[in-house]
């Protein structure tokens, strides 16, 4: 075809084209004599009406005619399929619609920088930002124009967003949002205040505002202080991250006990909290309080874990991360006393040996996720322990630099196993490394920065376990 | 097997078995609209698809024929990009005017298999890129005037995974 030029093609295939369509009418017209002849229903379906050939269709045309299909779809059982042009492809709300599924939420935010129509599209479902989060930058915000803070807070609303985070935020931003952005008060649940340098008074304004809150983080807000959580937690909360804000201690947790009866979710990361405050949490909360995360709390004792296991005895979640005066002792009434513990993690507590390990394997039948990274004294014997646990689906042993190929054998008896770490273990082998094929059920395997990992062994993995993530 | 045949927009003709021809909703809704017998021996015009990329299409929905059908889509999850057949992705090694057009021609003949396909080699091509550079890509006008570009960066920049 390609030796004849163009006008020779045309004028062959209209020749053609004649030539056939008189047969085929012919024909036609024998069979469904009723329905017209073949060739002008097969033209109407394909071109739309009439046997001239299509329109080219013009973006113009098709806005101005919302339905093209509609008029012609009253003579016809179905709407004639419509051809799109790819401008007209690339504008398509239906096509677009399916397109951007393509794509994760993050993606999706270049793509609606790429024109006002994909923007409108993307912004008018809220599907597409599940999983993100806005922050907003509020020192940039300071020099904008007068309703350009308006216009980001509908975008919010547009997009669906129900959780807002202010980076930088001072007491005047805290007010502005109040004043400008009134329907917070209905759509936002979840708040977060980054490295901020609001103070009491603006918090208790923004609080008293979004009166739909549910979910709060306050991080690296170095102004708030305790008399001011007292003075604006309110009951409707039910999850709370306090990290890094330099004046949370005791009393804090004090507030946090006596202000958030129906509390589902603490998190608390401050170095000045002792012992003591983990005895302030109240019966109610004995009840609803799921989930207790204590990072980095490096005064909190085998003590401390005393007061836990008596007043939150319902944690599902569990994590003493950096708490690094907990010993087997502490351990050990975790796990005669928190059976209900799905997620444990102990990560970066260097005085955990394995008698710890050995109580965790006895007590804790329901556990399915076991964080032991930077545990340095566990050996090959505290992971046979581990290895009896049936219902463990994830465990991460990172920079555990005692365990040998030994402790893998055992690893390779649990069936269950989804998710294994093993970043940083210098004493594993390459042959050691390569009897995990037995792990039939894994879904991630992390091996980064293990000197017995070779290019060989994840190629040998990945052959072997060809549902598995590996992650070099 | 009963044939049936389509013609390309220049003119070139392809006999097709039905039942792969039916791999185009489009073609297989005509065909039931209009009561066509299989026995005959019609001719289906295709007015918008060259004879190249028909032939490409021919190609890919015959090599596909005996797939089971796609399962429904769940209209809210993300769809996976990294999942292409090496068949597919060898079928798929043509310039990207032809990526376009067998989208186009995917699009307007209702080839679900073919369109999820192509439409996920276009969005590995795009992943990544800026939004200059993907309108440069798709030939895609920057219609937003300068206050609202700033304003959309802002919405979108400022956004992180929870």
């Amino acid at each position: 075809m390609s030796s004849i030029s163009a006008q020779g093609v045309v004028e062959r295939a209209s020749a053609e084209l004649s030539k056939r369509i008189n047969g085929l009418g012919l024909r036609g017209s024998k069979h469904h004599s009723a329905k017209g002849s073949v060739m002008e229903r097969v033209t109407n379906v394909f071109c739309g009406g009439g046997a001239a050939a299509p329109e080219k269709p013009s973006r113009l045309a098709a806005r101005a005619r919302p339905g093209p299909a509609a008029a012609a779809a009253q003579r016809r059982p179905r709407p004639p399929p419509q051809y799109l042009s790819w401008e007209q492809l690339m504008l398509d709300e239906k096509f677009l619609g399916k397109f951007f599924m393509y794509f994760s939420a993050c993606e999706r935010c270049v793509l609606a920088r790429v024109c006002t129509r994909w923007r409108d599209v993307l912004y008018r479902s809220p599907r597409y930002w599940t999983g993100l989060v806005p922050v907003l930058q509020c020192r940039e915000l300071r020099g904008a124009q007068g309703n350009e803070r308006t216009r980001l807070y509908s975008s919010l609303l547009r997009r669906g967003f129900h959780n807002l985070c202010l980076m930088g935020a001072s007491d005047e931003d805290a007010i502005d949002l109040v004043n400008s952005f009134p329907l917070a008060s209905k759509h936002i649940h979840t708040l977060s205040l980054r490295c901020s340098s609001i103070t009491d008074r603006g918090l208790e304004s923004l609080l008293d505002h979004l009166q739909a809150l549910y979910e709060l983080e306050l991080a690296g807000c170095n102004e708030i202080t305790e008399a001011g959580l007292w003075a604006c937690l309110n009951p409707r909360i039910v999850s709370l991250t306090l990290s890094d804000c330099i004046n949370v201690a005791d009393e804090a947790v004090g507030a946090v006990a006596q202000l958030l009866p129906a509390l589902y979710e603490f998190s608390l990361q401050a170095y000045h909290v002792t012992d003591a405050a983990l005895g302030y949490f109240s019966p109610k909360q004995s009840n609803s309080l799921n989930i207790l995360r204590l990072h980095s709390c490096w005064e909190i004792t085998n003590h401390g874990v005393v007061n836990i296991v008596h007043s939150l005895p319902n944690l599902t979640i569990l994590s003493l991360s950096g708490c690094s005066k907990i010993t087997d002792d502490g351990v050990e009434l975790i796990a005669e006393n928190l059976q209900k513990l799905r997620s444990l993690d102990l990560s970066w507590c260097p005085r955990i040996t394995d008698s710890a390990l050995e109580y965790i394997a006895c007590d804790l039948n329901q556990l399915e996720e076991l964080t032991l990274d930077r545990c340095v004294h566990i050996t090959d014997i505290g992971i046979g322990y581990i290895s009896t646990m049936l219902s463990l689906s994830a465990l991460y042993l990172r920079w555990c630099s005692q365990i040998r190929d030994f402790g893998l054998q055992h690893l390779c008896g649990m069936r269950n196993l989804q998710i294994l770490s093993l970043a940083g273990c210098p004493l594993l082998t390459c042959s050691g490394l390569s009897s995990l094929i037995q792990l039939r059920h894994m879904r991630e395997l992390e091996l980064t920065n293990c000197p017995g990992a070779s290019k060989e062994l994840f190629d040998y993995l990945r052959e072997h376990l060809p549902r598995c993530l590996v992650i070099e | 097997m009963p044939n049936i045949k389509l013609r390309s927009s220049d003119g070139e003709t392809f006999e097709v078995d039905v039942e792969i021809a039916k791999c185009s909703v489009t073609i297989k809704t005509m065909l039931e609209d209009l009561g066509m017998d299989e026995e005959e021996e019609e001719v289906v015009p295709l007015p918008n698809v060259n004879s190249a990329i028909l032939k490409k299409v021919i190609q890919w929905s015959t090599y596909h024929k005996d797939d089971p059908p796609p399962p429904e889509d769940d209209e809210n999850k993300e769809k996976r990009t990294d999942d292409i057949s090496s068949w597919d992705a060898d079928f798929l090694k043509v310039d990207q005017g032809t990526l376009f057009e067998l989208i186009l021609a995917a699009n307007y003949l209702d080839i679900k298999g073919l369109l999820d396909v192509t439409c996920k080699t276009v969005a590995n091509m795009i992943k990544g890129k800026a939004p200059e550079e993907i309108r440069k890509t798709f030939n895609i006008k920057n219609d937003f005037t300068a206050s609202e570009e700033e304003q959309v960066r802002k919405e979108n920049e400022w956004c992180e995974e929870k």
